[in-house]
């Protein structure tokens, strides 16, 4: 536009044009407001660097968001949730859950019923791994690892841990109380809805001489160094174990596969929730679900994620496989978690 | 004023806001549930599980601060009376620890506590051991981790007042034929007092409220107050009871501290006469 030109500009025109400006504005504070900073409330370590690779360098920071983590354990995160349920503005857009955690955070309200209609990766996860409120991610089974030149016969059930053979070498993990009483109910007549059968041969394990590790590291350097040879744990952390050359093999129980399922569920006071749903589409990308398959040694949630045969082999479940899966009852461990743990602490390691 | 105005907003308001939620009443499932109730301190009292572990971390804390005592005053004291010329390099190595904190001193520990570890391989190739032993997760993980933790403060705290100590009195008692040993404990040790009481007072509180030293070398094993009443917030997600817990924490480590004080100020009378 030459100076003559605009000289000649009209106040019609030039009304015209201010009012077109404003509008073309107003789209870019829209772009603005979709944008801006996504926290996600996830575990840390090697968890939260597989979710910066595979997630949000490629996927979600590219859309102009901003993904931010805040790491921690599942249990401080459903504290910060609960805390914050009532504040019109939570901390977290995204927080990463447990299928257990998101049931106890949906039942008191701290998280969102999702809208799949803003996930349309999700409609190629199976119906049963899904949730009104958490968008599964990755899932595994419970197994028992155990160290093959000291445990010469492979266990099939959990009731071998009790073989007095192993006394004084069998480990469990103070973190994973729930899934060893779980564990232990399973074999000795309980059930996923009821693991009081369990409290009684726990503490005959016990008085073999177990022993009790803080983390689930700790038990890997455990088995390691030969000071444990068999223990309850996930088929996932089994692989990467495997992979880091721990001196382990895995046996699936015959009292059955219960699945361990994380996801992603969206807080109901989050600040962004369009980077929310553009954070849950893009862990569903094939990409990130393999990315995930080959570092942590989950099972893709969604249908036809491309795996190299040999990964596919050691985490991907056959069907005769997932026939075989078990789900926690949810239900019965919000009402028991606590008592469970109270009787973890004061009776068993007491 | 405004001190007034951050200490109620910083330190009164918490605290009351935790009184409040020790009078709530927890279920399962639901979290924490408006109520006015006693009973979070009456299980906090009654439950011997609660009171066994407020016992081992009363034991504890005194115990780290009795050897944080006998370790501190002869270092404090060469540090305070040594003319080096490394005497500022000695402090350094004093002062360093502490721009390391305590998660990663304890991660340190547990390298050197494991089976395979320092202590035990040094053992087994010295000969003292003949098979490794356990030393993670035990009472002494936890007392060698704290006393590594709270010497620096006592070394410190007790050299700042013996710097201050005037030598004419030590060296008018030695010419009047006092023994070293006796100047020390009849002159030094009475002026001395208040830096080893302040020590003393200081080791035991940070003893008493320490979390990521027993958390992560006592383990599952050996459970001290903080890490039991952060578990039952971040863990079995009991408010009430975490709050109770909290306040019972504070409490009992002001009413000892109190009669720590007490205690040591007859002894420095004692001495002093």
């Amino acid at each position: 536009m030459t100076t003559k030109q605009v000289s000649k500009l009209s106040r019609r025109h030039f009304t015209a044009l201010a009012g077109a400006a404003g509008a073309l504005s107003l789209i870019g504070m829209r772009t603005a407001h979709a944008a801006g900073p996504v926290v996600v409330g996830t575990w840390g370590g090697d968890y939260q660097a597989a979710l910066q690779k595979y997630i949000a360098t490629p996927l979600v920071d590219p859309k102009n968001y901003k993904v931010v983590f805040d790491g921690a354990a599942e249990s401080p995160r459903k504290v910060k949730l609960m805390a914050e349920r009532r504040l019109p503005r939570g901390s977290m857009d995204v927080a990463a859950l447990t299928a257990s955690g998101s049931y106890d955070m949906y039942q008191n309200g701290a998280i969102d019923k999702l809208d799949y209609s803003r996930i349309p990766a999700a409609a190629k996860i199976p119906a049963n791994l899904k949730t009104d409120y958490l968008v599964p991610q990755y899932y595994t089974t419970r197994v028992i690892l155990f160290n093959p030149s000291k445990v010469t016969t492979a266990p099939t059930s959990y009731a071998d841990l009790w073989k007095p053979e192993y006394a004084g070498r069998v480990g469990v993990i103070d973190i994973q109380y729930l899934t060893t009483i779980e564990s232990a109910a399973m074999a000795f007549g309980g059930s996923l809805s009821n693991y009081e059968p369990g409290k009684a041969k726990l503490l005959e394990l016990k008085k073999q001489g177990v022993r009790i590790y803080p983390t689930n590291e700790a038990m890997a350097q455990a088995l390691q160094t030969g000071e444990c040879w068999i223990c309850i744990m996930w088929h996932a952390r089994g692989v990467l174990w495997q992979n880091a050359g721990v001196p382990i093999e895995i046996a699936v129980p015959k009292e059955g596969s219960v699945v361990y399922l994380t996801g992603f569920s969206i807080p109901k006071n989050a600040r962004n929730k369009d980077g929310a749903y553009e954070f849950l589409n893009a862990q569903l990308d094939h990409s990130a679900q393999a990315g995930f398959a080959k570092d942590l040694g989950g099972s893709p949630v969604v249908d036809g994620v491309p795996l190299p045969p040999e990964l596919a082999k050691r985490v991907v479940y056959t069907p005769a496989q997932q026939a075989r899966f078990m789900v926690q009852d949810n239900e019965y461990l919000a009402k028991n978690d606590a008592q469970l743990k109270d009787w973890w602490d004061k009776v068993f390691k007491g | 004023m405004p001190a007034s105005l951050v200490t109620i907003t910083f330190l009164v308001l918490p605290l009351l806001l935790l009184f409040r939620y020790s009078l709530s009443s927890f279920v399962p499932g639901q979290f924490m549930v408006d109520a006015l109730t006693l009973a979070n301190y009456g299980q906090a009292f009654v439950d011997p599980y609660y009171r066994n572990v407020l016992a081992k971390t009363i034991v504890m804390a005194a115990l780290v601060t009795v050897l944080c005592i006998l370790l501190g005053l002869p270092i404090a004291q060469f540090l305070a009376r040594t003319q080096s010329r490394f005497k500022s390099l000695l402090l350094l190595c004093i002062i360093v620890p502490l721009f390391v904190g305590n998660a990663v001193r304890a991660a340190g520990w547990m390298v050197a506590f494991g089976q395979q570890g320092l202590v035990n391989q040094l053992g087994l190739a010295t000969g003292v051991l003949n098979a490794p032993v356990d030393i993670m997760y035990t009472p002494v993980a936890v007392l060698i981790g704290l006393v590594s933790v709270n010497l620096p403060f006592v070394v410190l705290t007790i050299q700042s007042v013996l710097e201050g100590i005037d030598r004419s009195a030590e060296e008018a008692a030695l010419s009047l034929g006092a023994k070293s040993f006796e100047t020390w404990r009849l002159v030094t040790l009475p002026q001395a007092m208040p830096g080893v009481l302040a020590a003393a007072v200081l080791s035991f509180i940070l003893a008493m409220n320490a979390y990521a030293t027993p958390m992560l070398l006592g383990g599952p094993g050996f459970r001290m107050m903080a890490p039991v009443l952060a578990d039952e917030i971040l863990v079995k997600n009991n408010w009430p009871l975490g709050a109770t817990l909290a306040l019972l924490l504070i409490a009992v480590t002001t009413i000892l501290t109190l009669i720590i004080n007490r205690v040591l100020v007859r002894v420095r009378r004692r001495l002093g006469s």
